[in-house]
């Protein structure tokens, strides 16, 4: 294969679930382009992509507060009331001395999740204003590293599988948390898992491009 | 003009970019991040934690998760003897969950990760019945899903401390979430290029 300089490698594309080879073709606005071997997707095309990201991390971000400030769940038992909130998960980890497992816990289900919003909006604003590409590719590098160990949606499992194991021991209510943490998890599976990061970069390196010709 | 050997393609595990493998040391065209710069020892940092994650796993299911305390009486359960308490009153999707994330996965993520570590040594299952990319693919999406139990354990934890009843974590959540994280960090190390199917 020759190839004109290392430039021309951006046309290429290496499937992310079984490494084959593709080459990058032009694609409907909207539509995705799947892997001929498994059948995964390679990559999407989406012009909006910069609005769609900045609404959906903002909305995340507001839904994040709702979700750690209010109770998750509120228990009745032994006609004694209690609540939970996902802070209060974490502190009673640490207060009855399971320092690694609250620490672990905290980094999991409130640290990464909420770099990882933080970090979307400030990328998503700086593309949008097309300004400080340095920035945006270290934030693209640190979003790599931090978005495999962000478990907000297993967290959510997690809630419903002790509620289960409750039911007959207790009543059992919903708070205002728990809808705010699954509308969280939802547009955290669109944004973190939907997007492939090599979309976003895709879109830097149009920006990039556009700035340059102007 | 530069010449490319299709083989020698490969992608950047940080940005997805595709790259020339110039040997030893390889940066990133498109993020400038490392690719796997211990070439040298190129599979014994997975090793290294997957051995850690199985010697932590062991605890886990010798000690008990959740102790219970109940009217004075403080009662332990490990993970299997929670699987079965729960099979046996009844709620067997539930009990059927705790066994996958924190039986199941575990150790069929040890045994492919095992086996893919002999294998990129050893010349072993070459003959493409199962695609080992596919494989590691897979142990990279399911390996987060076995810390729903420790999640459990921290929710029921912090949401029944009643001066009657309460429960709070045992010895053998910290060497779980310990396991699972040394497994996580063994997927992570883990040399995707030293899986050569195509030659």
């Amino acid at each position: 294969m020759k190839l004109e300089n290392e430039d021309v490698l951006d046309r290429f594309v290496i499937c992310h679930q079984c490494y084959t080879l593709h080459e990058e073709i032009p694609i409907k606005d909207g539509s995705h382009a799947c892997c001929t071997g498994c059948g995964g997707i390679l990559y999407r095309y989406d012009t909006r992509l910069v609005d769609h990201g900045l609404a959906l991390s903002m909305t995340g971000l507001v839904f994040f507060v709702l979700a750690n400030a209010f109770p998750l769940v509120e228990i009745e038992l032994l006609g004694v009331g209690q609540f939970l909130t996902i802070p209060k998960t974490i502190f009673s980890l640490f207060a009855s001395g399971f320092y690694i497992v609250g620490i672990i816990c905290a980094f999991l289900i409130f640290i990464f999740p909420l770099m990882i919003f933080l970090i979307n909006t400030l990328l998503f604003t700086l593309l949008k204003f097309r300004v400080g590409t340095k920035l945006s590719k270290e934030l693209l590098v640190l979003l790599a590293y931090i978005t495999p160990w962000s478990m907000s949606d297993i967290f959510l499992v997690s809630i419903l599988v002790s509620l289960v194991k409750l039911i007959g021991y207790a009543q059992i209510h919903m708070g205002v948390a728990f809808w705010a943490l699954m509308v969280f998890v939802l547009i955290d599976l669109y944004l973190v898992k939907y997007i492939h990061l090599s979309e976003i970069w895709m879109l830097r390196k149009r920006i990039i491009l556009k700035e340059a010709i102007k | 003009m530069i010449e490319v050997d299709e083989n020698d393609l490969m992608r950047c595990p940080i940005c997805g970019a595709v790259n020339i493998d110039k040997g030893n040391k390889n940066i990133c065209r498109r993020c400038g991040s490392n690719i796997y710069k211990h070439r040298n020892f190129s599979t014994e940092k997975s090793w290294a934690y997957l051995i850690t994650a199985i010697i932590m796993y062991i605890p886990a299911n010798l000690y008990p998760i959740l102790i219970t305390n109940q009217f004075g009486q403080a009662e332990g359960s490990t993970i299997l003897g929670g699987v079965v308490l729960l099979w046996e009153h009844g709620s067997y999707p539930i009990a059927l969950v705790i066994f996958f994330a924190s039986i199941m996965i575990p150790v069929l993520k040890f045994l492919i990760l095992f086996y893919l570590l002999i294998s990129v040594k050893y010349p072993l299952g070459n003959d493409k019945k199962v695609s080992k990319h596919k494989l590691y693919y897979m142990t990279e999406v399911i390996g987060p899903w076995s810390m729903i139990d420790v999640f459990v354990v921290a929710i029921l934890a912090g949401l029944i401390h009643l001066s009657n009843i309460s429960i709070v974590a045992g010895t053998a959540a910290t060497a779980f979430a310990i396991s699972v994280f040394f497994t996580l960090l063994a997927a992570h190390a883990f040399d995707e290029r030293l899986i050569k199917e195509k030659l």
